[in-house]
């Protein structure tokens, strides 16, 4: 194999896949891309066998085949050289890597080695808005629990309807669940049913990596035990999450009879202050709901204690409720509306957080609060 | 003497494993039924049914000896996750009554009925409601038996089995002391009961007038706790939630595992273990760890640690079979794996943390 490719293509699409590799190493060649030349472009594939990208980008091809190289030092070396064109060349000796007066050999390891992964058909099953699902991972992302919980829970659960779509994650702790109806001019094939699956934390991440730059819809399409994103061209393909996602409409309070409007900076300010003096474990602020005003108020053991007083229109009976600062404040970065409206009905239901006059979408935010 | 006379029960499950069995499955009913691991593979008895005992089988004897002994032997490989829902069910009945039970097993637990809910002054009422009660609820009958204090009330649920209900009253306990032979205590086995009456200890009361020397030959350390009980003393609380450190299953398998879905299915079983024991100890845990031995004898732990403590069975298994990914089990072949759970807490205790959202509670009204 023998190619020339411009540096900035090369470093644009090397940089996607950084998230895609295998940290861990423990199988060598996943930490590799394995790069196809042809044609007169050079396609590039990495996974960690959860995710795969499939990317590429123009090239002069001199000879055409394929090799594998390890992404993140492939990246490093491409970063660091000057803005010109890159030579890719395997000869019997190994892989060779040069620009301008730069010279590298690299080692590779047998393509053969390197997993296949499923091929989409190239027939979507739905076409989704990019600056829709863009806002629908960032509102639900941070609500996946991390590593090592119930399983189910490392994923969101992706619901399409022929008239809208929601993605929903929790976990465990607080749920977060957006809605958003679908233009239905723009619909080529529709499902007729409604369609769920689960998908990996990872995949949502590099789903909003590949989302943030660019324009053009994304095309979905739902293979056997993959789904395919293709991003402008760039191919994310993700395993779906097997295993029963929560009953999440059970968690979301129907009875919450009251209710209070907070601006949101303001909240965001009070929280942020007052969540200093907070328990460093447990991050508990308290909400004293009385009238005309709420309370916001914490206390550490180790440090003192903080209140803080907040003006708003309520008159329903004084409540206090505790909440984990870190999940409010999760809620009140992702939103961008002036108020936010906390719905609650005592101090051990589940209270709902909601942006105000949001507009084509619905966002709902659901934290069990904690106990006093 | 006790200055207050207590009234403990013991209640047992009978054939507890094999009964629901039987209780499930028709066609087994009447039939001789042993429940636990394949006879060509190590496996051992866990239960059997009575029609099995006929034939000798009993549980813990190797399931190839059981074949042996009873050839219309029916094999019923455990399920662990169904027994502990019956279990949960007479644990609540027990609850019901008092909250002074110490569980012992999933089918076996003392209760301090000296006070309770149901305001029974008589021990012997009592032990008859909750057989009865648990029969209703779960179609299964257990021997109880009823005595001042946790020894006599263990061997007495012994004494008549199945459905069975015996009593030691206060005035009777010398009575009865007077036919124990030594090997009915719990504790004694047959090696240590041999020992015994090499010394010309058959009863339990020949320990009375036994001399110190020759006792303490016999069973060493156990000696002074042998004569309490040899005067019927018993003087050891019934406990709830005994306070443990840790709770763990080890498994070491007739072959080596190299098949990752079954060590990940081993492993989930494990810490379903796990989630049940902590469930009737009504405790959380902060801490799973497994263990992995490979082949060649190595072993390895891998721990993890999580707030808030659980004892989610889901949680807990999801857990533990993501550690196995920080061992080669699979790769290398597996000859014994472990799940344990560690840093207890009582739930009630834990001010910090939320109690979780209630995805398999009721539905909002």
């Amino acid at each position: 194999m023998e190619l020339v490719v411009r540096k900035t293509d090369l470093l644009r699409e090397l940089q996607l896949f950084q998230g895609i590799v295998e940290r861990k190493n423990t199988i060598p060649i996943l930490a590799n891309v394995l790069i196809e030349a042809g044609g007169d472009e050079v396609k590039m594939l990495a996974t960690d066998l959860e995710v795969g990208l499939r990317s590429k980008c123009p090239a002069s091809v001199a000879k055409g085949g394929s090799l594998t190289l390890p992404a993140k030092k492939l990246y490093e070396i491409v970063k660091a050289l000057p803005d010109t064109d890159v030579r890719i060349e395997q000869d019997r000796n190994g892989v060779k890597v040069a620009a301008d007066r730069f010279d590298s050999r690299m080692q590779t390891l047998p393509k053969e080695d390197f997993p296949t992964l499923p091929e989409a058909t190239g027939t979507a099953s739905a076409t989704l808005p990019r600056d829709v699902l863009r806002q629908m991972v960032s509102k639900t992302q941070f609500a996946i629990t991390g590593e090592d919980t119930r399983y189910f829970l490392n994923g969101a659960l992706f619901i399409l309807r022929p008239d809208s779509m929601g993605l929903v994650s929790t976990d465990g702790h607080r749920l977060a669940l957006i809605s958003v109806p679908r233009d239905k001019g723009k619909a080529k094939s529709r499902p007729e049913e409604e369609v769920r699956v689960i998908l990996p934390r990872k995949t949502l991440l590099e789903l909003g990596r590949l989302l943030a730059d660019g324009d053009g819809d994304i095309q979905y399409e739902r293979g056997d035990n993959h789904l395919f994103f293709d991003i402008g061209g760039r191919l994310l393909i993700s395993r779906m999450i097997d295993g029963q996602f929560p009953a999440f409409e059970r968690v979301i309070p129907k009875s919450n009879d009251k209710r209070v409007e907070f601006d949101r900076d303001r909240l965001t300010a009070a929280v942020k202050r007052v969540a200093l003096l907070s328990n460093e474990r447990s991050r508990a602020v308290k909400f004293q709901m009385d009238k005309g005003k709420v309370e916001i108020a914490s206390s550490s053991p180790e440090f003192g204690e903080a209140k803080e007083t907040v003006m708003v229109d309520y008159s329903a009976a004084p409540v206090t409720i505790c909440f984990n600062a870190q999940y409010i404040l999760d809620f009140l970065s992702v939103v961008e509306t002036d108020s936010v409206g906390l719905e609650f009905k005592d101090e051990m239901s589940q209270a709902v957080l909601k942006p105000v006059g949001a507009e084509g979408y619905d966002y709902t935010y659901v934290i069990m609060p904690m106990r006093v | 003497m006790d200055s207050v006379l207590k009234r403990i029960l013991h209640v047992d499950m009978d054939a507890f494993y094999a009964s629901v069995e039987q209780r499930d499955n028709p066609s087994l009913r009447g039939r001789p039924v042993a429940v636990g691991g394949d006879p060509a593979h190590r496996g051992v008895v866990a239960a059997a049914s009575y029609e099995a005992r006929q034939f000798g089988v009993r549980s813990a004897i190797p399931m190839a000896r059981a074949v042996r002994l009873c050839p219309s032997l029916v094999i019923v490989p455990p399920d662990f996750r169904r027994y502990t829902v019956v279990s949960r069910a007479v644990f609540e009945i027990f609850h019901a009554v008092t909250s002074l039970v110490e569980p012992l097993s999933l089918d076996e637990a003392y209760l301090d009925v000296t006070d309770n809910a149901w305001g029974e002054t008589l021990g012997t009422v009592v032990a008859q409601r909750l057989k009865s009660e648990i029969h209703a609820t779960t179609g299964l009958t257990a021997s109880a038996g009823v005595a001042p204090n946790k020894f006599l009330a263990k061997i007495a649920s012994g004494w008549k089995k199945p459905d069975g209900l015996t009593v030691i009253a206060p005035e009777r306990v010398e009575q009865f002391l007077h036919k124990l032979p030594v090997d009915a205590l719990w504790g004694v086995g047959p090696v240590t009961a041999g020992r015994l009456r090499e010394r010309g200890i058959a009863r339990l009361i020949d320990v009375r007038t036994v001399d110190d020397a020759v006792l303490r030959a016999a069973v060493g350390s156990q000696a002074d706790w042998l004569r309490q009980l040899a005067d019927g003393h018993d003087d050891r609380p019934v406990v709830p939630n005994r306070s443990a450190k840790s709770s763990g299953t080890e498994n070491t398998f007739s072959n080596d595992l190299t098949d990752l879905t079954q060590i990940r299915a081993e492993i989930d079983e494990m810490a379903r273990d796990g989630a049940a024991w902590l469930e009737r100890k009504g405790l959380v845990c902060r801490t799973v760890t497994i263990k992995v031995r490979y082949s060649d004898f190595s072993t390895i732990t891998r721990s993890h640690t999580a707030l808030p403590a659980t004892r989610h069975a889901d949680e807990i298994a999801a857990r533990a079979t993501m550690l196995l990914e920080r061992s080669e089990a699979g790769r290398r072949p597996v000859r014994l794996l472990g799940v344990s759970v560690h840093n207890l807490m009582d739930p009630s205790a834990e001010p910090d943390g939320d109690p979780g959202l209630p995805f398999s509670g009721p539905d909002e009204e």
